[in-house]
């Protein structure tokens, strides 16, 4: 694919139009610069964003992030949507962490008040939260338990004393999935979910500590409690080796569906089936099952971050409470209605690596933020900033209300790791002083800044497009890595 | 000899795996996936805490009050040696099956198994005898086997494939 193959809508929109390949159902739109475009042009995310444009069902286009960078399957910041009822769906437009997303929480506290007790924090912070490879948390479930947690989502966390009315409702869909069936899940995924509660796991995934850098959107920071100074904590992480499964379980069984659906498709990882289909239905309610537990995963690792400040602050004169600003996923498939050529329609929208941006007015949003539109939280690489948007109008007209995650790979995994060495990333990151505390030393030269994208360049396009608007960016003074 | 390689993948990890025939390839797709979880480039044999739990012997079989004390929660896979049957619809889902199944052992109890033998390799079913023992520490998480444009071909000396995983 080169970049004669894109039409150019806007100065951020470009077309891959239908007749590119002939197996294409609609055109492929990628939100991006000249330069993003160019960079996606170096691996093959552009050619897995075509090829989602096959799935039987798709309406409208195919969309790409301008975060988007190789996946399987689908890419990472990819955004489908198939007509109901015999639209597909399909396990790998969602991804192996389903409901992998992202919590803003904030403090009352301004920087220079935290400031002497940070580096206790954040090593009060590592030792609460376990993190790393299959790594246990404090919460051991009994499989009934469990399975009252993944259909209850967090009405199971409130019960337990975990939650707040406030944090769910600052939760997407409150953070439970209604149609979230246990018995569709197998026995190995609940095994591998019984004590996975309440933990980070590896890879990408933190608990950051950051400081709000800049205002955008005056109205919208205020009614969110964002002031300059301000100590804001951000969570990334999703449903564990419990989602894992759950994917692993139906692209395997997919593999039948489709065949049995006469369903072609160009990579085995995208298998679907119809969402009318007994087959479509079962993974629909698994998958709410996995989107549940990530919303209590991270609702527990919400309160041990409250413990933590509450650990570090005890005997200090510094009184503070930890509240919520707002629960997003970012790998996840949903049922909502949107507008296709001027018709109201049902749609199951898939977020690969995408966000969800409701604009102004959605009844799904609580009070405080109906008339600024649903905060979008996207974090960028470890050690830089991260962002705080709003959706808007246009991201329900043109993206399915739907926007960036991420700041997005550039530089593969064992690159990274060949050019860069944790140790002095640590120091590096440490001299700019944000502290460190990570698991593995190997895997913090992964995730290291320079394979990735700049995300305040990935801001500007979504921004610019319309398709979200800035309200906040927020610096790190802490990390916690697994 | 190692007949793998790991390839280059922007969010993930790959390997590139080639085999005489497929149980072959099954074995050194295992051993690649083993060098990805211990660490790229670190010799199998590191991984074996101690001959005693890659070769039990009966006077063996009680794990030592220090591996209790170290690892209450894994003691059941003490000195492990365990047997597997698979069946598969086609060869690259028995592919993707067997990894999946390492890997779960990996995540859940920091199994890893560099002895295995694998007998009744068919493209829709095998065999396998696997022991191994306990990692103090994975390098790395293998979340799952994708089976991202996996295809089993065949070369001049054998089969080849290319497998990603989700990390």
């Amino acid at each position: 694919m080169e970049r004669k193959d894109f039409k150019r809508i806007s100065p951020y929109i470009h077309e891959i139009p239908k007749d590119f390949r002939p197996d294409m159902r609609v055109p492929a739109r990628f939100y991006a610069d000249g330069e993003l475009l160019d960079m996606a042009l170096g691996d093959k995310s552009l050619d897995q964003l075509v090829n989602t444009a096959t799935m039987p069902g798709i309406v409208k286009y195919a969309l790409a992030m301008p975060d988007i960078h190789q996946g399987y399957g689908f890419p990472i910041g990819g955004v489908i949507a198939t007509a109901l009822p015999d639209g597909v769906i399909s396990p790998g437009g969602v991804g192996y962490d389903i409901n992998c997303g992202v919590r803003l929480l904030a403090t009352h506290l301004h920087r220079e008040e935290l400031a002497p007790y940070l580096s206790e924090l954040a090593t009060v912070l590592q030792m609460n939260c376990p993190s790393g490879v299959g790594q246990g948390g404090k919460i051991h479930l009994k499989k009934q338990e469990l399975d009252q947690l993944v259909e209850q989502g967090g009405q199971w966390a409130l019960k337990r004393g975990y939650a707040t009315e406030m944090d769910l409702e600052r939760t997407e869909e409150n953070g439970r999935l209604p149609g979230a069936d246990a018995s569709k899940v197998s026995d190995r995924a609940k095994k591998r979910g019984l004590d996975q509660i309440g933990t980070l796991g590896s890879g990408n995934h933190f608990i950051e500590v950051d400081v709000v850098d800049e205002i955008f959107y005056e109205k919208a920071a205020q009614r969110m409690g964002l002031f300059p100074g301000q100590i804001v904590v951000q969570i990334h992480c999703g449903s564990r080796g419990f989602g894992h499964q759950i994917c692993t379980d139906y692209v395997k069984s997919f593999q039948k569906s489709i065949r049995q659906y006469g369903i072609t498709l160009p990579d085995r990882e995208l298998v679907c089936a119809p969402l009318s289909s007994p087959e479509g239905q079962d993974y629909l309610a698994a998958m709410k099952a996995a989107a549940n537990y990530a919303f209590v995963n991270r609702q527990v690792l919400t309160y041990l971050i409250r413990q933590s400040f509450e650990q570090v602050l005890a005997g200090t004169g510094v009184r503070d409470t930890v509240y919520q600003i707002y629960d997003i996923a970012h790998n996840m498939a949903k049922i909502e209605t949107h507008e296709v050529e001027g018709k109201q329609m049902a749609l199951c929208v898939h977020r690969k690596g995408a966000t969800r941006a409701f604009g102004p007015g959605s009844p799904v949003l609580p009070d405080a933020y109906r008339d600024i539109g649903q905060p979008v939280l996207v974090p960028g690489s470890m050690g830089t900033a991260s962002w705080v948007l709003v959706g808007t109008e246009k991201s329900m007209a043109q993206s399915f209300g739907s926007t960036c995650h991420g700041a997005g790979r550039t530089m593969s995994r064992s690159q990274a790791k060949r050019t860069i060495r944790g140790s002095e990333l640590r120091e590096e990151l440490e001299a700019d002083g944000i502290h460190i505390r990570a698991g593995s030393m190997a895997g913090l030269a992964e995730e290291a800044p320079t394979a990735y994208k700049d995300v305040d360049r990935v801001i500007e396009v979504v921004h610019e497009a319309g398709i979200a608007k800035k309200v906040a960016r927020i610096v790190p003074v802490a990390v916690v890595k697994g | 000899m190692a007949n793998y390689e790991i390839v280059d993948h922007t969010a993930d990890w790959a390997l590139r795996v080639w085999g005489r025939d497929l149980a072959d390839l099954l074995l050194q797709a295992a051993f690649g996936m083993n060098s990805l979880m211990v660490g790229e480039g670190t010799p199998l044999e590191l991984v074996e805490p101690s001959p005693e739990l890659v070769e039990p012997s009966p006077e063996l079989v009680e794990p030592s009050p220090e591996l209790v004390e170290t690892f209450p929660e894994l003691v059941e896979g003490y000195g492990s040696s365990r047997s597997l049957t698979l069946d598969a619809d086609d060869q690259e889902t028995l592919l993707v099956d067997w990894l999946s199944e390492l890997a779960y052992f990996a995540e859940m109890e920091q199994l890893i198994f560099p002895l295995i033998t694998l007998t009744n390799v068919t493209p829709t079913h095998l065999d396998a005898q696997i022991r191994g023992g306990i990692v103090p520490e994975l390098a790395k998480h293998i979340k799952a086997v994708t089976y991202h444009n996996l295809e089993i071909i065949k070369t001049a000396d054998g089969l080849e494939a290319t497998i990603v995983f989700d990390v």
